[in-house]
């Protein structure tokens, strides 16, 4: 009955109705861009919508199974084939068009030749597929942990312990080779997009959740509140309670509409492809699958969310301010900028663990913030899902006895 | 039942509040009387366990009301001065809401919601919103919520407080008829609210209870009487600053005063029964309405 009429609390504020509202239109605008697949057909005409989308599946799915040597021999021949075509020399919008329709199928693989055959580990150039020949195919994962190998040498060899080098080596040398391939858009659209979503949900949240407790200071029903049987007690847990559910049942619904959308529009197949494939993600250490890195992004997103919605609750129970609280998930997010042109390697370590990374959990997967612990080396990740679940954990407590004292 | 005031006193910071106050209290109605600023409040909200004294102790029936903790809110009912509310619950929501947090039964609250509704005279509002009801109606949605418990001890402060004089003997009546097997305790600085439905009569003054009694008993501890006299225009003002004026009536032949002094103040005043408000004025003065309410 109390979490009841808490939870109407939330939903019944016109305010908060406009937040939620405001949510549901970004998470429209947020799954058009990331419906915005386009495909150039064979006379040079750009298609979108969802004929575009068959297209583009049709051509990529020819590509797909195993990236063995013979694989990659392939597609260097094909880009070899088209880049000597006399569409892609001429100068005509028109015939170039016309020689882009017959590279999209092999697309998204000559982004990882790019990758591969790159000159070093941080450089990327978009025509480094272009100069290959069909003998350096059998280089093309040695490429991988060669490069790698040489950057901590380098450039990276001040940031890194030996332990850690040893890590990423041994990462980059467990993966299993060769990677599966298969048409990713749907995914790879799917992760691009998914930070903006997630911490539009969670400043959102931080705004639903900043009143509930707050706000009986604010209306002056604490008075009331705390002189009834369970004000102290069983009516602050409700609260807990509302809290929580608001954040759970709000997150994952709207995840649930940009998943459900954007993978309904472009397709789930990848799922089973190694993150390694997704264009951003070629040199992450994490050896984990396309659907583990999307559970990763929702659990991250979650633990995220429901810290810094926890960490407003706390700061409206202490200091009776609903503005101060919905201040605080804007302070976590902005933070970094501020401390982003600081580069040392302990202001890395230190901003690589900070609760807006699980916001964004599929770019911490690309970023190499290592974290030792005796003679264990640890990723970024893990340490960040335990680290806030704990803490998410540890709030509940706190805000409780803060509020039940007042 | 026996709430005991035991040498209470609360100081915020510098100033105090309630100083030493000791009163022990029984079933039935007590009035608390004092101006703004007296310590009514802080009295009350002690008393209601919202704020910890910083020395001396309340104790019902021999036990400390903040180590009873849940066991006194669940007998306590109160309308605090500010009464908030929740804006976008109707009035039956609001109560629903109240009464899950004093731990009323669903069942049982429905029907309570529905008997104190008709006595607030709200019926026809319930499925309103809190916010839309006018300043008198969320009073008595006030006054239903602290008895939705059916509480053996009802706070109430400043309850009267935007009534029209309709709705004061309406509740005067509520009061009157809930009074009986209940400590009804009352804060007002408007005497007829607690004149004919109050047992005793408290009155504070800079945080001290500086009298107590039934109606009767204080208005004989007054060392003054009361006089009325009708003078001439121009000699007001020299009676305003000779002695304390709980009225003044113009008319065509002079001024009518009604006095408060030991002396008879002129040759024609007469002697007049002294009631509860010359009572008021004789311990509070010119001073009634001068400072916040603490």
């Amino acid at each position: 009955m109390m979490f009841k009429y808490e939870l109407r609390k939330v939903f019944s504020r016109t305010s908060n109705m406009i937040a939620m509202l405001l949510l549901f239109f970004v998470v429209v605008i947020v799954c058009w861009f990331a419906m915005d697949v386009s495909y150039v057909d064979k006379s040079g005409k750009t298609k979108v919508g969802p004929s575009a989308v068959s297209a583009l599946r049709k051509e990529q799915k020819k590509w797909s199974g195993y990236l063995d040597e013979e694989k990659i021999r392939q597609v260097i021949m094909e880009n070899r084939k088209i880049v000597s075509s006399p569409e892609y020399q001429s100068d005509n919008i028109r015939e170039s068009q016309i020689a882009y329709n017959k590279g999209q199928g092999i697309m998204d693989i000559r982004n990882l030749l790019n990758h591969s055959f790159a000159d070093g580990f941080c450089d990327y150039n978009y025509y480094q597929a272009d100069k290959l020949t069909e003998e350096l195919a059998p280089q093309f994962y040695k490429n991988r942990i060669r490069l790698l190998r040489e950057w901590l040498d380098n450039e990276a060899s001040e940031e890194y312990s030996d332990i850690e080098k040893e890590y990423l080596i041994r990462k980059y040398e467990n993966i299993q080779t060769p990677f599966y391939y298969d048409y990713i858009t749907g995914w790879s659209q799917l992760f691009d997009y998914a930070p903006t979503v997630v911490m539009i949900t969670m400043l959102v949240l931080g705004y639903l959740v900043a009143g509930i407790f707050s706000n009986e200071f604010s209306w002056k029903t604490d008075t009331i509140f705390f002189t009834s049987l369970y004000g102290r007690n069983k009516a602050t847990v409700a609260k807990i309670k509302a809290g929580f559910c608001v954040v759970t049942g709000i997150y994952l619904l709207t995840m649930l509409v940009y998943t459900g959308v954007t993978l309904l529009y472009l397709g789930a197949e990848g799922w089973s492809c190694p993150i390694q494939i997704v264009f951003s993600d070629w040199k992450s250490f994490y050896n984990i699958e396309v659907w583990q890195e999307y559970l990763l992004i929702v659990i991250g997103g979650y633990i995220g969310c429901l810290f810094i919605s926890f960490l407003s609750m706390w700061v409206s129970a202490k200091t009776k301010s609903a503005v101060i609280a919905i201040i605080i998930p804007f302070v976590i997010l902005f933070i970094p900028s501020f401390l982003g042109n600081i580069n040392t390697p302990v202001i890395n370590k230190i901003l690589g663990l900070l609760p807006e990374q699980l916001l964004q959990i599929g770019n911490v997967l690309d970023y190499f913030n290592l974290y030792s612990f005796g003679n264990k080396v640890f990723g970024a990740v893990p340490i960040l899902l335990v680290l806030y679940s704990l803490l998410a954990f540890v709030l509940v407590p706190i805000i409780y006895l803060e509020y039940q004292k007042k | 039942m026996e709430l005991i005031i035991t040498n209470l006193t609360k100081k915020f910071q510098n100033m105090i509040a309630v100083n030493q106050v000791s009163y022990t209290m029984t079933t039935g109605v007590y009035g608390l009387l004092g101006v703004n600023g007296a310590g009514k409040t802080t009295l009350m909200r002690m008393l209601c366990t919202l704020l910890n004294p910083t020395s001396g102790t309340i104790t019902l029936d021999g036990k400390d009301i903040f180590a009873l903790d849940g066991n006194y809110r669940k007998i306590l009912g109160y309308l605090p001065q500010d009464f908030g509310f929740y804006p976008d619950f109707s009035v039956y929501d609001y109560l629903m809401y109240i009464s899950s947090i004093k731990g009323v039964c669903p069942i049982v609250a429905k029907q309570r919601i529905e008997q104190l509704l008709k006595k607030v005279g709200l019926s026809k509002v319930g499925k309103k919103k809190m916010k839309k009801l006018s300043g008198g109606m969320k009073r008595r949605a006030g006054i239903a919520q602290a008895m939705l418990n059916d509480p053996k001890i009802l706070i109430l402060d400043e309850p009267t407080a935007g009534l029209d004089p309709n709705e004061r003997i309406r509740f005067r009546n509520l009061i009157s008829e809930l009074a009986e097997e209940r400590l009804i305790l009352l804060s007002t600085h408007i005497v007829s609210d607690i004149e004919y439905i109050a047992n005793e009569i408290i009155l504070m003054k800079d945080g001290e209870i500086c009298v107590s009694g039934t109606s009767e008993e204080l208005i004989a501890t007054m060392p003054v009487q009361v006089w009325s006299a009708t003078i001439a225009k121009d000699k007001v003002n020299s009676f305003l600053q000779a002695y304390k004026v709980s009225n003044i009536k113009t008319g065509q032949e002079g001024t009518e005063l009604r006095i408060l002094s030991k002396q008879q103040p002129a040759e024609n005043a007469m002697l007049e029964a002294a009631t509860l408000e010359d009572l008021f004025l004789y311990y509070f003065g010119e001073r009634a309405g001068e400072e916040d309410d603490v």
